[in-house]
């Protein structure tokens, strides 16, 4: 317990007398937010899109048909209203369309139905092009259909839309774009005192020359391992706790009530996940320089490729499995399901768990690597 | 006995850098462990203090077997790397408390005297970083006794420090060992060797000669040594040199002395010299020196 104890307050004492890293957990983040602010908007394709179709005619296929064939939206069909919503509130599909059952009635009626499309407001990049891509459905090829011939005029066609589309913006109705990086921003700073922190901290040792003292000593490889990871824990969890009481404070970013058990676990899981990873860096490296090296290999595809900037769906294919390889991108997907979707729990379990899975596997791999190390 | 291993061995990628060692340590010995630079002395010293596995063989060190009893053996030792292990950032006070707290010491006066006996009084509150190099050294060994250990590792503790200092640093290994401490030092300083009860002498990862210093000195019996003072020039030195009875020039000032095999006797030798000098050839037979007698070994071994 005393060589933990030990460990601990050298780490901090350390910390506390390096101007270098002070200034990087300071500085970096201002820079990352003026980056953020200039991010590029990429086109998406293949977004999902779950629908209902409670008239299924020859006018509704119509425009289910030409959707399709824009090539944009995926559609698949889902058995009520409720569950369209419910499934962009998953992260399942990133729009729906609902068409109710008098949609060829009331267009033979000339009575203008409505027909109403949703889009997923949490990334508003993505929401901007879904909804520039919904003009597919009222263009000519499927109103040119539609028009009917006014009974008491004789030549005249009447120049009033066949029906009418109501697009309803769920989540971020306002589509503040601060809701839509803020709480990634949390992740990708915690993501910088982590990886970095614990990254350089076992290295460091080696460099100095006191790890081999150290191994002298009877302390265990396990009191060591504790030692130095929990002041960078514990540093990551108030960092984390901060941010978002920055955001909420500054930002107005919700944090529901509800959500706070499932934010500590969160944080649990990905400081845990941040810090295993950092902690491999470091036994694998051979100098300080390496470790930020590879802790910067990293962050930057974790930051680009993880869904906090450009939605996934708008990179090339063979780049999206990239992407869920990243612990980043599970992180982000949780956090804003949590923050602005008020997703399901249940529908985050697979996210939590890859995040606990990276944080064992890395544990794992650093003890196996300081064992080789020691021989 | 202190230490005692028995048919130690490591490679390094297919190079055998320690080769079936055994040795013997005595307690209250200073043994010193000499040899040239990538003999295998900092490798066997990082192996009889736990820092390298061995391959094979085993470490006793005060009767238990370090591989088995290795939290007991670790608190009856300390090792001074030749790097000494000491954090930059951290004061000379945080440093020792530091070790102290991870040997689980909680004994405040205790660090006080340490680092009074040191020297290192005045430094208490200065960052290590900033110390000249001998402080640095003298709070390393105070951080290395910290726990009070049986036995104490020293890998070059003298290396690259002026003769004076040289001199204070083995006061205080004399200290240490009129206080009942065993020390283990390796040293590539053949006059470092006098100093120590016991020397070993090691090249490619062997032993090649172990006893007190003037045993070993007087153990070279099939070589002679012979002082020529009258003065000579190069032409002869490369004749010499070339000689396959001849085994070692060292110039020290007007002295040139020539080691010699025995199948070379000395008139032998005068006319050989003889060419080369003008008037009388000044050849007195003299004593090997340690550094003679280690070179001597050596070349034994490889032929």
């Amino acid at each position: 317990m005393s060589a933990i104890k030990a460990i601990f307050k050298k780490e901090l004492l350390q910390l506390k007398r390096d101007p270098r890293l002070i200034g990087f957990i300071v500085f970096m983040p201002i820079l990352l937010l003026i980056l953020f602010g200039y991010a590029l908007k990429l086109e998406p394709e293949d977004v999902k899109m779950a629908y209902l179709d409670e008239d299924s005619s020859y006018f509704t296929n119509l425009i289910k048909t030409n959707i399709w064939m824009e090539g944009y939206f995926e559609l698949y069909e889902v058995d009520s209203k409720a569950e369209i919503i419910e499934e962009i509130r998953s992260g399942r599909a990133k729009a729906g369309l609902y068409i109710a059952k008098d949609f060829s009635k009331r267009l033979s009626e000339n009575d203008q139905p409505h027909l109403q499309f949703y889009v997923d407001g949490t990334m508003p990049s993505l929401t901007t092009a879904m909804k520039n891509k919904s003009s597919s459905i009222t263009d000519d090829t499927v109103t040119g259909n539609m028009y009917f011939l006014d009974a008491d005029s004789k030549n005249v066609v009447i120049a009033k839309e066949p029906f009418i589309m109501d697009t309803e913006v769920l989540f971020n109705p306002d589509e503040i774009e601060t809701w839509f990086f803020l709480p990634g921003i949390v992740g990708v700073l915690i993501m910088q005192v982590a990886l970095i922190l614990a990254g350089i901290s076992v290295v460091r040792e080696k460099e100095s020359n006191t790890l081999e003292q150290l191994i002298v000593t009877p302390m265990s490889k396990s009191q060591f391992v504790i030692g130095k990871t929990l002041p960078y824990i514990i540093i990551s969890l108030f960092e984390f706790i901060f941010i978002l009481f920055l955001g909420w404070a500054v930002f107005e970013l919700p944090v529901p009530p509800a959500s706070y058990g499932y934010l500590l676990l969160l944080a649990l899981d990905y400081v845990g996940a941040m810090i295993a990873m950092g902690l491999f860096i470091s036994m694998i490296s051979q100098t300080q320089q390496q470790a930020m090296f590879m802790a910067v290999f990293i962050m930057i595809p974790s930051i680009l490729l993880s869904g906090l900037i450009f939605p996934i769906e708008a990179m090339p294919h063979f780049i999206q499995p990239v992407s869920y390889l990243l612990p980043f991108t599970y992180f982000v997907e949780i956090i804003r399901g949590l923050l602005i979707k008020g997703t399901l729990i249940a529908d985050l379990a697979v996210d939590y768990l890859a995040l606990f899975g990276y944080m064992t596997l890395f544990t794992v791999l650093s003890i196996w690597r300081f064992k080789k190390y020691l021989n | 006995m202190m230490i005692l291993t028995q048919q130690l061995s490591k490679t390094y990628n297919d190079h055998s850098v320690v080769d079936d060692l055994t040795l013997e340590v005595q307690r209250g010995e200073i043994f010193g462990l000499l040899g040239p630079n990538a003999a295998g002395k900092s490798t066997t010293i990082r192996m009889l203090a736990g820092i390298v596995r061995p391959e094979s063989g085993s470490v006793y060190i005060d009767g238990k077997d370090l591989r088995k009893s290795t939290d007991l053996v670790k608190k009856q030792i300390g090792y001074l790397s030749q790097h000494f292990g000491l954090y930059a950032e951290l004061s000379v006070l945080e440093n020792i408390r530091f070790y102290a707290d991870i040997y689980g010491i909680d004994d405040e006066p205790r660090l006080i005297y340490l680092l009074k006996k040191y020297g290192l009084s005045t430094f208490s509150d200065t960052r290590s970083e900033k110390l000249s190099g001998g402080y640095q050294r003298r709070l390393a060994l105070a951080c290395a006794l910290v726990h009070d250990p049986k036995l104490l590792f020293l890998d070059e503790p003298t290396a690259g420090i002026d003769p004076v200092t040289r001199k204070r640093i083995w006061d205080i290994f004399y200290d240490l060992r009129s206080e009942g401490k065993t020390l283990f030092v390796t040293t590539h300083y053949m006059e470092e060797a006098e100093r120590c009860s016991v020397i070993a002498f090691m090249n490619h990862g062997k032993i090649i000669a172990q006893g007190a210093p003037n045993a070993i000195q007087n153990s070279l019996s099939d070589h002679n040594v012979y002082a020529l003072r009258s003065s000579f020039d190069q032409q002869m030195l490369k004749v010499l040199d070339q000689h396959k009875d001849i085994v070692l020039l060292n110039q020290l000032g007007h002295v040139l002395r020539i080691m010699t095999k025995f199948s070379l006797q000395e008139d032998q030798l005068r006319s050989l010299i003889q060419p080369y000098i003008d008037g009388e050839v000044i050849l007195q037979r003299t004593e090997a020196n340690l550094e003679e007698v280690f070179i001597a070994l050596t070349q034994e071994k490889e032929i």
